[in-house]
């Protein structure tokens, strides 16, 4: 809990001919995250070189390659496929040797063919384009070439066009400008083009056809319809195809990609001409399971040692270590970064407070089970992303937490449950003067007090955390110089607040105003709060003077936790205008007297409501979600979390089509 | 003057208060909007650019993105106090 799985460092060692036996383990465990060799020059690894793939690694490929491209053309995915039975290796091995070059030479024919027509209909399109501007024309296109001494020219002119010379002009007024076709003699062909550069000649190319235009085009979209329909019986061929082989071609795929992960596994390992080594690592309660595995297959001839662990902060993969209901959260961490080996990891106290803070936001009854519903909904849409199934997930604790606290506010869409607030109201005075609509006087500002202590806890963990971080990762002088100036933020926050404290009563707050007067109107309270913030400041310039600068920033970002009312605020009241709006200024009025009028305008009424409670909806997920996620990344993260660790990725995968061998 | 001239004027003078403290509220949260879409803008311009060369930046853009916008929850908690105490 708050601390990632711990990690042992491993070392195998063997001869090479153990290294098929150990690579097929390894994989088959999925648990050993591999730190890749470099070859850096150390003394420790002189003599070891980078390993060479193992024999038979470029047939493999480039079968996948073939594979993924037909998967690729008929736009196959692996989590399209439902899983039936798993797919038999020797099986999927012999079919892909036997099968696999047909079906691929078919595919490739077919595509060929595909991009051959689809090409051909391009052509024919782009001829009716350039056919379109002489639609009207009186002349067959033939008559525009194949003369010796005379040049036709077509083209888009603005404004008026006047030659001099003898010629022949079509024009074509268009909305701005107008078409003009034009026959001249070769030789004032250099005059006339100078003097159409004046109304801005774009000229355009003579189409070479046979025939009026209007005919030339029916009889190319008829040879395009043509080409449609082959298209579409190569289509369908392919689905035919598709559907026959879709199963195989997932299943060879998967098998293919763990072959050629562990027949190149090899080139993260330090190999010499007999030997090799592989360092690693695996969490701490599967060592056994390795030292035995490897034991077993090898039949003892492996070396596998635990190795110490130097440096924490630049070492070990990290992997989270929460309850279930936590791992949605990792969406977020992962977000921002993942948590360094060493420092806390607040995934499991954002699990919580998030959905807190989204409920205290969007505390409605309607709108929370409207996103039950919908994070319901979409489940099965996100299947098999496992970053949508966690959103989705954190979307459904979200709207849970929001129908316990619309319960608690008594709200429902806006209008009033049949009991009073349990706690702090938040309703608003809009369209009270509604028929029928109950109203429950506000307590805005004590729930922004709330908020606010929120805000000194949220942050007061923060930077007891930070404490606890730099006890962790640094070392040395340093150490203590981060730790006390964790310590000093938080004597400075703490003493501004019973300063305030002392001199103002606040509600819901301690109030220090009473406490025994010393000397010049200060009272011990003021004097204890004083004294905190010297010390901390002193505590914070310890560690770097420059930090000062930043403590005004302790007021802003408590201030800052009242967005959790202020937001949550602005959603009640527009919730409650779309109600006023749409009953107590539509629909009301209109059943006191129900005129056919008044049903159409009724109906508008209904329109109203739905469309502002969906807007409203929609702002209260990006409100609700987004500010929270603000407050955990800028107030709180920035206090102690640090991040970039390296994600553990066992070498292995998850067989979901192939049997495991 | 009477007593009823006396007791309009005081009714007109509660109905300017409040209608001055809704000027004040709506100024709060319109000026603070303002000043924090000016602030993002520029933010959120580059964050883009970031995210589009690296989208591990991601988190980091949103959070430098949504800095300023604290501005407007001042001004939002400010008109809030107006209404509402």
């Amino acid at each position: 809990m708050f601390q990632p799985k711990p990690m042992s460092k491993l070392l195998i060692v063997a001869s090479k001919q153990q290294l098929e036996p150990v690579i097929t383990e390894l994989y088959r465990l999925n648990i050993f995250h591999i730190d890749d060799y470099v070859e850096k020059g150390d003394e420790q690894w002189d003599g070891f070189k980078i390993g060479m793939p193992m024999k038979g690694a470029d047939t493999i490929s480039s079968s996948l390659v073939k594979i993924r491209s037909i998967a690729s053309a008929f736009g196959i995915g692996s989590n399209q496929t439902d899983t039936v039975a798993k797919a038999r290796i020797q099986e999927l091995k012999r079919s892909i040797e036997q099968d696999l070059p047909t079906i691929a030479e078919e595919v490739e024919k077919l595509l060929s063919q595909r991009t051959k027509l689809e090409i051909s209909a391009k052509e024919y399109e782009q001829r009716i384009e350039a056919l379109k501007p002489f639609i009207d024309a009186p002349f067959p296109m033939e008559l525009l070439r194949g003369y010796d001494s005379v040049s036709c020219l077509a083209g888009t002119v603005k404004g008026q066009v006047t030659i001099t010379v003898p010629h022949e002009i079509w024009v074509n007024p268009l909305k701005t400008g107008a078409f003009i076709t034009l026959a001249v003699k070769n030789t004032d062909l250099p005059a006339v083009e100078r003097s159409l550069l004046d109304v801005q000649l774009q000229k355009a190319a003579i189409p070479e056809e046979t025939g009026y235009a209007p005919a030339v085009i029916a009889e190319h979209e008829k040879k395009i319809a043509a080409i449609n329909a082959e298209i579409e019986t190569l289509t369908a061929k392919m689905g035919v195809i598709k559907e026959k082989h879709q199963h195989f071609l997932m299943s060879s795929e998967e098998l293919l990609t763990s072959d050629i992960e562990q027949a190149e596994a090899p080139l993260r390992f330090a190999t010499t001409d007999l030997a090799f080594a592989v360092v690693g690592w695996v969490p701490g309660d599967q060592v056994t399971k390795v030292y035995e595995n490897l034991d077993r297959v090898c039949a003892g001839k492996v070396y596998v040692t635990e190795l110490e662990i130097e440096d924490y902060n630049d070492g070990p993969p990290v992997e989270y270590n929460n309850p279930d209901f936590a791992h949605p959260s990792e969406l977020f961490m992962d977000i921002y970064s993942r948590p360094k080996y060493t420092e806390v990891d607040p995934t499991l106290l954002m699990s919580i407070v998030y959905p807190i803070m989204f409920g205290l936001i969007l505390g409605d009854v309607g709108y929370g089970a409207i996103l039950l519903i919908m994070s319901l909904g979409l489940r099965s849409m996100v299947k098999g992303n496992e970053a949508g199934t966690q959103l989705i997930n954190v979307l459904r604790n979200c709207s849970v937490s929001s129908i316990i606290f619309g319960v608690i506010f008594s709200e429902f869409l806006g209008f009033s449950l049949p009991w009073a607030p349990l706690w702090f109201s938040r309703h608003i005075p809009i369209g009270v003067a509604t028929e029928g609509a109950v109203h429950h006087a506000s307590a805005i500002p004590q729930l922004l007090v709330v908020s606010i202590w929120i805000g000194i806890l949220h942050i007061s963990l923060g930077r007891i955390w930070g404490a606890l971080n730099a006890s962790r990762m640094e070392h040395g002088h340093h150490k203590s110089l981060k730790m006390y100036a964790n310590i000093g933020w938080i004597l400075v926050m703490w003493g501004i607040i019973i300063m305030i404290w002392s001199k103002f009563p606040i509600m819901l707050m301690p109030d220090l105003t009473t406490m025994p007067e010393l000397a010049g109107g200060l009272n011990i309270a003021t004097i204890a709060g004083a004294i905190m913030l010297i010390l901390g400041l002193a505590f914070i310039a310890r560690e770097n003077v420059l930090d000062l600068m930043e403590v005004p920033t302790i007021i802003s970002h408590v201030l800052s936790y009242t967005r959790l009312i202020a937001v949550g605020l602005s959603s009640v009241a527009i919730a409650l205008v779309t109600n006023f709006i749409a009953i107590g200024l539509i629909i009301n009025p209109q059943l006191e007297n129900l005129t056919p009028l008044g049903i159409v305008l009724i109906i508008v009424g209904v329109v109203v409501f739905l469309f502002g409670h969906t807007l409203n909806t929609a702002l209260g997920i990006l409100g609700g979600g987004l500010h929270p996620l603000r407050l955990h990344y800028v107030e709180f993260f920035t206090k102690f979390y640090r991040g970039g660790g390296k994600k553990y990725n066992p070498f292995g995968m998850i067989r979901k089509l192939t049997e495991q061998n | 003057m009477s007593a009823e001239t006396v007791a309009v004027e005081v009714a007109a003078a509660a109905a300017s208060a409040a209608g001055l403290k809704a000027v004040g509220a709506g100024l709060a949260v319109g000026l603070a909007g303002i000043g924090s879409g000016l602030g993002e803008m520029g933010i959120g311009a580059a964050a883009m650019g970031a995210v589009a060369e690296n989208k591990d930046m991601f988190g980091l853009a949103l959070l430098f993105t949504v800095l300023p916008e604290t501005i407007v929850i001042f001004g939002l908690v400010v008109a809030l106090l107006l209404m509402f105490q």
